[in-house]
């Protein structure tokens, strides 16, 4: 999958808190980890995220330790898979999905 | 301790070109056309490999006619017939005997096949998809490096609809769509008249509708099923046939399509 406008990622990095990606149109975006996970695609994350805020929820001791990515490998030619530093390696990001959020952060989209 | 990665992709040096045979719906002819191009492809004297894709539905044991399970003692995999490098689960389970898997069981079977198998050096491995959009597919275009995919449909509009769901999968996970073939196309008579028993023209239309090349249309013969159950497939049989030559220039049409697009674009490795 090209992104649904034809671009696709030229050169992706890690710069500390963020993920820098350059856009083949000259778009230059920079997406922070956290913004990622919240936007994890997975089934389980999906589901968490549409269940209503849980006041009484106990944090679970690897939580309270900052997420960090451990890897990023690509998944075929159309996406991108995060390892966490929580073991979490579900959420298959997609050119699209990374476009729209990359979107996002420069404005374009709400 | 490294990071987990996932498995490996899987490269398949000294393989040229790993086209998929697909389609949305079954019963239109896949297996068929997969063997029958594979031979049509080694009969330009190109090396070829035919790999079944369908764990649950293998029909490649059949068509290319080969007793089984096999003693992989005396016949090592992938086996050799017609010139062609073969592999199916057919090979090694009963005929008799359903494989009854989940989704991973099956990405692990293909992988294995893939990847524990020698098939170069090798100018094209085709690959006989199940049809739907599943985890064969999926498994496929996310591990390994798909050239391109050939879309078999009939001409009615219940194959074409799930054909054109089968054009925009691959399109989604970036795999080229070669183009289209329309299955089943029409029937000459011994009368010489020409029957469009099922329609005729609609690969065509859907070809022009999602923008791809329209790859050819392969003419009804009873030969061709009655070649398939013997284990013979039409293009060794018949070479000489209606049918027969379709394929011939259908494998001609394919090989000037891969020559128009150069490899695709691979994602960028991401610097951590």
């Amino acid at each position: 999958m090209t992104a649904a406008d034809g671009t696709v990622p030229t050169s992706m990095r890690r710069e500390g808190d963020y993920l820098v990606i350059d856009w083949s149109d000259g778009t230059i975006a920079r997406l922070s980890w956290k913004m990622l996970r919240d936007a994890c695609p997975c089934a389980g994350c999906r589901e968490e995220r549409d269940k209503p805020a849980d006041p009484f929820r106990i944090l679970k001791p690897q939580e309270l330790v900052p997420l960090a990515p451990v890897a990023m490998p690509k998944v075929g030619r159309y996406a991108y898979k995060i390892v966490w530093s929580d073991g979490h390696d579900a959420g298959i990001f997609t050119l699209e999905h990374l476009r729209e959020l990359s979107r996002r952060t420069t404005g374009e989209l709400s | 301790m490294p990071p987990p990665q996932g498995p490996p992709r899987i490269e398949l040096p000294g393989v040229g070109h790993v086209l998929a045979v697909a389609s949305g719906k079954g019963g239109v002819g896949k297996s068929t056309v997969a063997a029958n191009l594979a031979l049509a492809l080694a009969g330009q004297g190109a090396k070829v490999g035919l790999m079944d894709a369908d764990i649950y539905g293998p029909s490649v044991p059949i068509m290319m006619g080969v007793p089984c399970p096999i003693d992989q003692n005396v016949t090592p995999l992938p086996l050799e017939k017609f010139g062609l490098k073969l592999m199916s689960i057919g090979f090694v389970v009963p005929p008799e005997k359903a494989v009854i898997w989940r989704g991973p069981m099956v990405d692990r079977a293909l992988r294995q096949f893939l990847d524990g198998l020698q098939w170069a050096p090798l100018d094209y491995l085709v690959l006989d998809l199940p049809p739907g959009t599943g985890d064969a597919q999926l498994t496929l275009s996310q591990h390994t490096r798909l050239t391109g995919a050939i879309i078999v449909t009939t001409p009615q509009d219940v194959s074409l609809v799930d054909a054109r769901k089968g054009v925009e999968m691959f399109h989604e996970v970036r795999v080229p769509v070669l183009g289209i073939v329309e299955n089943m196309s029409y029937f000459v008579g011994d009368d010489g008249k020409r029957y469009e028993i099922f329609r005729h023209g609609g690969g065509k239309k859907l070809a022009t509708a999602v923008g791809v090349p329209f790859l050819g249309d392969l003419p009804i013969d009873p030969r061709v099923a009655e070649c398939g159950d013997q284990g013979e497939p039409i293009v060794h049989r018949y070479p000489d046939s209606p049918v027969a030559q379709a394929y011939f220039k259908l494998a001609s049409t394919v090989v000037t399509e891969l020559a128009k697009r150069p490899n695709e674009q691979e994602l960028p490795d991401v610097v951590m």
